[in-house]
């Protein structure tokens, strides 16, 4: 078993960090209140080959895996920027089209993802399905060589900063044994027949959400990503690298904030010795530190795994849960250790807890994860 | 043309830096190790002008192993190959050591371009590129904020209190940079996976043919008789500001010789 890491992995970090570094809390904090999109930071990154670093090397991508993908998103959170698209739009949509695109859609598609030109978001959540993926309502029927897209989405993320979106569609009836008949379809954002319109969330976070009205959305045929009726398989092959990321984004926001209240309770003296002297300060903040590590040392099995092609979802599963944990918990001890500071927009980290709160939720509920393990792991009775 | 980057790996400027009891030589191990910042700065202006005008640029770097780390840094910003130069006898060098031993790699592996940080984070003597010049008879170009390369003429803006001065040479010559200059760039993706692919020759002092008695700590023409701690930073002067808070403000200024 090897710790250690290589030394290119060492200068990915340095040099995601310093980029992100220049940019860094404040930066992120501004844009999060305002709810604008930190497209400066993705555009910089994406110059320098790592918005796409996941992606084949044909494409324009970095020809590196998941692995190298999770230090991005743990890097640019460690410097008080994390960017939730990246699940979105490297993880989940890049993997999908380099997976099951056909080779005119990843030559289409992919050198934009790549360069963090271009964008695409993600569409599966519904209304009346919530996480039952298998009650998608949102129907794609063929229509000549096209097809017509119509149902409801929504907490989409991105939408506003996207030039496409991959959605989820039921293409046909169940099969005789229960199997749900997706596909995947790719839908420009401007696409007549679309409505597009804001949901507004109390999280400050810089990535804004959205519903989606879809009715009678021509797609031509040529958008179908993969094969008709075989997307439940491929949505959650692309899921993996969205827990994953989203477990790495979550080590990045807990060493940010951590860092963030170490370097406070170092110096705020209200006494005769620094804050951080007591215990009751400190321990929650050490506490904080060991579910972080842990959660980090889960994630990077899980994305080794991925990498290797080797079944990823338990250890998927279990890194996302823990890291949303410890990333809660590491705001929540950083917020207390700022007292009344920590509430306060000048020191910008309630909105690493929002964040932090929602990836709690989401891409996967935690309930979800505990289901999974509960029945997968433990060999307990299904709930559901 | 073949430029050259002299890099020097220092200690980080925001880790606390001591030196040793023993022999008060800088303690590398007690913190973490950077490229000196400068540097960065001088092989971005070396990536620019291979870009422009064609060429090679090469890292030249004396230090422990581990500076192979700040070479690696390098080569993942574009540089095309590098040269170690690294001896234990080499160890605590002093300015005319180091640029006699940089001046005997440098005549060796050849050189139209010599690029140089104007001074390093951690010794600050801002000597070296004068030293390394004058040992290899070629000009001197220091405290540069603008590099032009014309055929076998280079000019540069020369950074003074009142603006600069323009100031030319021919090559082969040796050049100091300032942090003006440019903005370093940050290394891509691509860079770094290249990075580990490309040559980097290490040299000891019997391949370089410098003479052991004229490098390392023995050798030093100067030496360290003393030191100590920074003392602890003094609390600030407030100044209350009562209509005359500018005329305050200025006469601590003035007082203290900044204005």
């Amino acid at each position: 078993m090897e710790f250690s890491e290589t030394d290119e992995h060492v200068a990915l970090r340095q040099a995601v960090a310093a980029i992100a570094g220049k940019f860094g809390g404040e930066y992120y904090a501004r844009k999060a209140a305002a709810h604008e999109p930190t497209s400066e930071l993705w555009k910089a990154l994406g110059e320098h080959g790592y918005i796409g670093i996941n992606l084949p090397e044909d494409y324009g991508g970095g020809g590196a895996g998941l692995t190298e993908l999770t230090i991005v998103c743990e890097e640019t959170g460690a410097q008080g920027a994390p960017l939730l698209l990246l699940l979105v739009s490297s993880a989940i949509c890049g993997e999908i089209i380099a997976d099951y695109g056909t080779a005119e859609q990843r030559a289409r598609w992919l050198p934009g993802l790549a360069s963090g030109e271009s964008r695409i978001v993600f569409a599966i959540t519904e209304p009346d399905a919530g996480t039952n993926t298998h009650r998608l309502s949102t129907t794609a029927t063929r229509d000549g060589a096209d097809y017509l897209l119509s149902g409801r989405k929504y907490y989409i993320s991105g939408v506003d900063v996207a030039d496409a979106i991959l959605v989820v569609a039921r293409s046909g009836p169940d099969d005789a044994d229960g199997r749900t008949r997706l596909s995947l379809f790719l839908v420009d954002t401007d696409a007549p027949g679309l409505t597009v319109e804001p949901l507004p969330v109390s999280v400050q976070v810089p990535e804004r959400q959205f519903t989606l009205y879809l009715d009678d959305v021509r797609v031509p045929a040529d958008r179908l990503i993969g094969g008709e009726g075989e997307g439940f398989g491929q949505v959650f092959h692309g899921l993996n690298p969205e827990r994953i990321t989203g477990a790495a984004l979550c080590v990045g926001v807990g060493r940010y904030v951590l860092d963030r209240a170490a370097a406070y309770a170092s110096t705020r003296t209200v006494w005769d010795v620094p804050v951080g002297a007591h215990q009751g300060v400190a321990h929650p903040l050490a506490e904080a530190r060991i579910q972080v590590e842990l959660a980090a040392l889960m994630t990077r099995k899980a994305a080794w795994l991925h990498d290797q092609g080797l079944p990823a979802g338990e250890a998927a599963n279990m890194a996302k849960y823990a890291a949303a944990e410890a990333a809660l918990a590491a705001a929540d001890a950083a917020i207390q250790t700022h007292g009344g500071n920590g509430l306060s927009a000048g020191y910008g980290l309630l909105p690493y807890w929002g964040l932090a709160r929602l990836l709690r939720i989401a891409p996967v509920s935690r309930e979800m994860v505990l289901n999974f393990v509960a029945q997968h792991t433990l060999g307990l009775p299904r709930s559901y | 043309m073949n430029i050259v980057v002299c890099v020097k790996q220092v200690p980080d400027t925001w880790s606390e830096r001591t030196l040793r009891e023993s022999d008060s030589t800088l303690d590398r191990d007690a913190a973490d190790a950077v490229i000196n910042e400068l540097d960065e700065y001088a092989i971005e202006e070396g990536l620019r002008l291979a870009e422009a005008h064609g060429g090679e640029v090469t890292i030249l770097s004396m230090g422990p192993d581990r500076a192979t780390e700040a070479i690696r840094k390098a080569l993942s910003m574009g540089a095309d190959k590098a040269v170690h130069l690294v001896d234990d006898a080499l160890a605590g060098s002093d300015l005319l050591g180091t640029s006699a031993a940089l001046a005997a790699v440098l005549g060796q592996i050849g050189f139209d371009l010599v690029i140089l940080g104007s001074e390093s984070t951690d010794a600050r003597t801002g000597a070296l590129p004068a030293m390394l010049a004058e040992r290899l008879g070629v000009p001197q170009l220091s405290y540069a904020s603008k590099v032009e390369v014309d055929g076998s003429a280079i000019s540069i803006h020369r950074l003074a209190d009142y603006g600069y001065d323009t100031v030319e040479a021919t090559l082969p010559a040796v050049v100091s940079v300032v942090e003006k200059i440019n903005e370093p760039r940050y290394p891509t993706f691509k860079g770094i996976m290249a990075a580990k692919k490309k040559p980097v020759q290490t040299m000891s002092l019997a391949d370089a043919g410098i003479d052991p008695a004229t490098v390392g700590l023995a050798n030093a023409a100067s030496e360290v008789t003393g030191w100590a701690k920074r003392p602890p930073r003094q609390a600030g002067t407030i100044v209350t500001d009562e209509g005359d808070g500018g005329a305050k403000a200025a006469g601590f200024l003035a007082e203290r010789k900044f204005i």
